[in-house]
């Protein structure tokens, strides 16, 4: 039963299916795009010096999930994106709240002596300045989409 | 042999380092342990009030993935990849979810350290105007009190006018000046007629009831005779009313007498009656005790 044209058209057989298997896994492009675009986002967040851990953990990633591109190792592609852009936003969303926190402290301290001066000023009837010592303002931190 | 052995050991060599290999794959870690870090980050986000304020979908996609990875654990094993995989992603969201409750928070606490710093500026600066309203009350108060002291002193003045107001008194600036005339005197004499007491009283009277003035008296003639006569009677005259008034209880120090002569006549001299007006004594009564200014040459 089993002709050459049977062992041929199964051949043809597996050639179409492995092609269509390739098909259907194809390389994860837009998840590497995404990781990407989150590592840039955090590196404008200033997260090189605020969560430099959970930077280079992205990077690193992001790396490794080019380098299964070129071996086209989809599924291992798709995961290490994954994880990189997670990274990335872990590493965004803590540079952002540790610079608040950092800013909150700075204003802490501002407060205090604004008071304590106050008080003084108070005592003694003299005028506050004109230009009373400045809070630290909000940095420019760039907004989430 | 010996060339057999080596080949031998290198396809031991990579067997071995095959295996080795295979086994790296194999020892994929468990996902129980990650899924249990996964579990307990989310537990701990979700028991954050401040998340589930402020990171309400970054915990909502933790608990999604979290159900992922329940999910490919259960259905293929604790060794699967993706179990992992899902668990990882859990917990770095459900740190995410708490990063971004702390910048929220700090955002928050920015602002009402913004009011709170604007609340304490306020209150200074309504302190500052309070003080400043307290110093212009007490400017007013001195000028009010400057006007009253001026109003006094010239209901003072006033008083004093009166006091002094049979006397012919007249207001200058050297003082309170009262004029006796020729007639308390007979003629190139300095001996002062009983007319005069009354006027010297008085003046003895105000100048008891204010201690701290003093008076000069001068003396006047007309422009006939020699001027050394002229100048020694007006002394002789001044030194006369003056002793009168020392002998009314006036300390001596307070009264000084003084003769011009016929310098600064008052009239023309040039007929009886101008003449008469220039026979005089005058006596000032100074302003305090300030001594009183003297005469400007030339002026009448």
């Amino acid at each position: 039963m089993i002709t050459v044209n049977g062992i041929r058209n199964a051949f043809w057989c597996a050639i179409a299916f492995g092609i269509v298997a390739c098909a259907s896994t194809p390389m994860p492009v837009e998840k590497l795009a995404v990781a990407k675009s989150s590592i840039e986002r955090a590196e404008q967040a200033q997260a090189a010096q605020f969560a430099q851990v959970e930077l280079n953990a992205a990077r690193n990633k992001y790396a490794a999930a080019q380098a299964a591109v070129d071996k086209k190792d989809a599924q291992v592609a798709a995961r290490l994106a994954d994880q990189a852009d997670v990274d990335a936003q872990l590493a965004e969303s803590t540079a952002r709240a540790k610079q608040q926190e950092q800013l909150v402290t700075e204003m802490d301290a501002s407060l205090r002596d604004l008071r304590n001066e106050a008080l003084r000023r108070d005592n003694s009837g003299t005028a506050m300045p004109q230009t009373p010592a400045p809070l630290p303002r909000q940095q420019p931190v760039p907004q989430q989409p | 042999m010996n060339f057999k052995n080596v080949k031998y050991r290198l396809v031991a060599a990579a067997v071995a380092s095959t295996l080795l290999g295979l086994s790296a794959c194999e020892t994929t870690p468990d996902s129980s342990a990650l899924l249990e870090q996964a579990r307990s980050a989310v537990t701990q986000a979700e028991s954050d009030p401040n998340v589930t304020k402020y990171a309400p979908t970054e915990l909502d996609r933790a608990r999604k993935l979290l159900v992922n990875a329940e999910g490919a654990a259960k259905e293929k094993g604790a060794k699967d990849q993706t179990a992992s995989h899902y668990a990882y992603l859990t917990t770095q969201m459900a740190h995410i979810a708490t990063q971004r409750a702390h910048e929220q928070v700090a955002i928050a606490r920015i602002k009402s350290g913004e009011t709170e710093r604007q609340k304490i500026l306020l209150t200074a600066r309504e302190a500052e105007a309070g003080h400043a309203i307290a110093q212009a009350r007490a400017a007013q108060a001195e000028a009010q009190d400057a006007r009253s002291q001026a109003a006094q002193a010239q209901a003072e003045s006033q008083r004093l006018a009166a006091q002094l107001e049979n006397m012919q008194a007249s207001q200058t600036p050297r003082g309170i000046v009262l004029t006796l005339d020729d007639v308390l005197f007979d003629t190139g004499k300095a001996q002062l007629k009983p007319g005069a007491q009354r006027s010297l009283d008085q003046i003895a009277a105000f100048l008891n009831e204010n201690p701290e003035r003093h008076v000069q008296v001068e003396g006047f003639t007309d422009s006939q005779g020699a001027n050394e006569y002229n100048l020694e009677l007006s002394q002789s005259r001044a030194d006369a009313v003056a002793m009168a008034i020392i002998q009314r209880g006036i300390d001596a120090q307070r009264v000084r007498a003084l003769g011009y002569g016929e310098e600064f006549p008052v009239a023309s001299n040039s007929n009886a009656g101008s003449r008469q007006l220039n026979r005089r004594v005058e006596i000032i009564v100074s302003k305090d005790e300030a001594a009183i200014p003297g005469r400007a040459t030339g002026v009448p």
